[in-house]
């Protein structure tokens, strides 16, 4: 199953097209999803010489496989093709799907949870283990595997060094990121996968090194039901599909231990289909997104802000951690490649063909915001999941003042004109605009919303009334049954959360390799 | 106003049986054939009607940029449906419907098909969905706004409008340390 080329093992990825009719497996313990806690999952159990397989619903896809283009990797990379919706339509939701998870197309910024989060999550929800002393090893590990730095000022692009710049006029905190990247060449395509290998990613790092190790990956099998009997979970009901997505085989995984690890939204809803112990309905609920709006800057000389790194920089002067905090966004660039920016342009018709001839002097940043709205993942038609989300007026007013916020910034930066992209568009030339701007308009259906950052939706604490796992990560009322991905929050991060999620599924290992031990 | 998007889509699919299936047979004739394969997942009637949103949606500001038939936008739209799931799918067909079929009457109090309209007043069908007091209304648009998109920018030639240089393929790729296949015993 292993050999050596190039100095670095081949392993081998199961595909579903390779199953056929029934299929058993009976293993020490089964990891459903295989992104940052996933995949972490697998190594550690992997690595603690337990037999482990990892169920993967999406495929499995290698740098050779992209291609650069918007309109192939959205559906190859993301769930639901790239058209993840809220229910009601108002938040695009983007998430990963194949081997890697939202590793593979993520723009790989690293940075621990802040210690206020952190903090809150013992006192207020009742977490233990998890404050900034105790998760720093487990961080420690992470940014060591994944080779995480800070993101040299040469890798700087011009789109990032418009919010430094903005930052550093208005006298606003703002400061370099870190990434997990090595060999980056700079080409501004990280959402689609890098061709060039240069992500340290779970796809790229923790997969093969499990495999490596004797774990398993099945790519194209969907989990579709947790089994359980006696208070313990038994194993896993999953389909396999060939690549065009029909049914081919079913597979059985009998298991001692089971990790979810499919995202806040697929682990919930694998959850909530299974009909596990739910006594107090907590299933699916508290889901946070990071839901957030952007703004363009229209720049006399050129941005081309599509090329080199997306994001290394940060403004964090309206971020928050206090709950309740009226300044709760965090201010990063985000801009995106031709299709993506037509879809978050205002209008259509040649207007919109007039401001897209503008493309190279754009500057987009986005508010992303620290939310304390409570969503919910529920299923519906097939079990699919669900996502209801409605934005409460004060996260509403907290993402109002983020928008502003980045008008700002691109003003101070040099900005001749800012457009905020409502229905209609809001055009400010001159930052006095902004001065008892009614803000009303910034809300959703009425600017394009979008969320990349899932979690909530299993949360972890002390107390079985308001939470679903315990610290250990292991559920309430069945045993063997964990948790390992940002499902396990018990509010949102206010940053990039995948360092977080690495790191916790780290940090429960022990008790997830213990209980696999038996 | 927000309205559950499975109420208002209901209510899409109940006007269009309630309020004239049997109209909606009559206007379903006269629709052009398709050019090219026979679309996957668009009727005719539905195959015209984003061909005509897509021409709007995507209207150069001058000559020279192709046009949305140029780049055969609905033909993409086409294959992009035929692999949604089944519960979207079944979503954006009646939204396009009711785009067709009421979106004009809504609009503009006409009674006609949004693909009998002129240039002008689907501009203004369009609009009108882009800016509606119904929430779900506006989500739909932006949807099917950001597909059509996603069908012309997909295309080169429409590159040159935004200095846009494409993929930057071409360089050496590392050695990957997975390979594909071989189930184990």
């Amino acid at each position: 199953m292993a050999d050596a080329r190039g100095g670095r093992a081949h392993v081998t990825v199961v595909l579903g097209r390779e199953l056929h009719g029934e299929v058993r497996l009976d293993v020490d313990a089964v990891v459903v999803g295989t992104g940052a806690g996933g995949a972490m999952a697998l190594r550690e159990l992997a690595r603690a010489g337990l037999s482990v397989i990892a169920l993967e619903e999406g495929g499995f896809h290698q740098p050779k496989d992209f291609n650069q283009r918007e309109e192939q990797m959205l559906a190859m990379l993301f769930a639901d093709r790239g058209g993840r919706v809220t229910e009601d339509l108002a938040i695009r939701v983007l998430q990963g799907r194949g081997v890697g998870g939202s590793t593979v197309h993520n723009t790989n910024l690293c940075k621990r949870a802040p210690s206020e989060v952190l903090d809150a999550w013992a006192e207020r929800h009742g977490v233990e283990g998890v404050r900034p002393a105790e998760l720093a090893a487990s961080y420690e590990v992470v940014e060591r595997d994944l080779r995480v730095s800070e993101i040299p000022a040469s890798m700087v692009n011009a789109n990032n060094d418009v919010l430094r710049r903005g930052a550093a006029a208005l006298g606003w905190r703002h400061g370099p990121l870190k990434h997990n990247r090595v060999g980056c060449q700079g080409s501004g395509f990280c959402e689609l996968g890098c061709v060039y290998d240069a992500k340290q990613n779970a796809l790229k790092v923790l997969v093969p090194e499990a495999l490596a190790a004797g774990g398993r990956v099945y790519a194209d099998v969907e989990a579709r039901a947790i089994r359980s009997a006696g208070g313990r979970v038994t194993g896993i009901d999953a389909i396999a599909r060939d690549g065009e997505g029909r049914r081919i085989a079913d597979v059985t995984v009998r298991a001692r231990v089971v990790v979810l690890a499919a995202s806040a939204v697929g682990s919930a809803a694998l959850l909530a289909r299974s009909g596990a112990p739910d006594p107090y309905a907590q299933v699916g609920r508290r889901l946070r997104m990071h839901p957030g709006a952007v703004v363009a800057g229209t720049f006399a000389g050129e941005v081309a802000a599509h090329l080199g790194v997306p994001q290394s920089w940060e403004c964090t002067e309206l971020l928050d951690f206090s709950p309740g905090a009226e300044q709760r966004t965090w201010i990063v660039p985000a801009f995106a490649h031709p299709i993506g920016t037509a879809a978050t342009l205002p209008g259509f018709g040649a207007a919109h063909m007039t401001a897209m001839r503008g493309y190279r002097h754009l500057a987009v940043l986005t508010a992303m915001l620290h939310d304390e709205t409570e969503g919910r993942v529920v299923t519906g038609a097939g079990g699919a999941p669900v996502l209801r989300y409605v934005m409460s007026e004060a996260d509403r007013a907290s993402l109002a003042r983020g928008v502003v916020g980045c008008a700002r910034l691109l003003f101070a930066a040099g900005a001749r004109e800012v457009t905020i992209p409502a229905i209609p568009p809001v055009v400010l030339r001159d930052a006095r605009a902004l001065e008892g701007l009614d803000t009303s308009f910034v809300r959703p259906y009425s600017v394009p919303l979008s969320a990349v950052h899932p979690m909530g939706t299993l949360r972890m604490g002390r107390d079985p009334r308001v939470s679903v796992v315990s610290s250990t990560g292991e559920h309430h009322h069945v045993r063997g049954l964990f948790v390992a991905d940002g499902s396990l929050f018990p509010t949102s991060l206010g940053g990039p959360p995948q360092l977080t999620i690495y790191a916790l599924s780290h940090h429960l290992s022990r008790h997830y390799v213990a209980a696999a031990r038996g | 106003m927000s309205l559950s998007r499975r109420r208002v889509l209901e209510a899409f699919g109940a006007a269009l049986v309630a309020g004239g299936v049997g109209l909606a047979f009559v206007r379903s004739r006269g629709y052009p054939a398709v050019p090219g394969p026979a679309p996957s997942a668009l009727d005719r009637s539905r195959y015209a009607l984003v061909r005509a949103v897509a021409a709007r949606v995507c209207a150069p500001d001058a000559a020279g940029p192709p046009s949305a038939d140029d780049v055969d936008v609905a033909g993409f739209v086409d294959a992009y449906v035929s692999k949604m799931a089944g519960p979207q799918r079944g979503d954006l067909l009646k939204f396009l419907d009711f785009i067709e079929q009421l979106a004009p009457a809504m609009t503009l109090r006409a009674a006609s098909r949004f693909t009998r309209l002129s240039a002008g007043d689907q501009d203004r069908v369009l609009a009108a969905l882009e800016a509606s007091e119904v929430d779900l209304l506006r989500g739909g648009f932006a949807g099917l706004k950001a597909l059509v998109f996603m069908g012309y920018y997909r295309d080169p030639r429409t590159w040159s409008v935004l200095g846009y240089e494409g993929p930057s393929l071409g360089r050496t790729v590392p050695p990957w340390p997975m390979r594909v296949g071989g189930v184990p015993t």
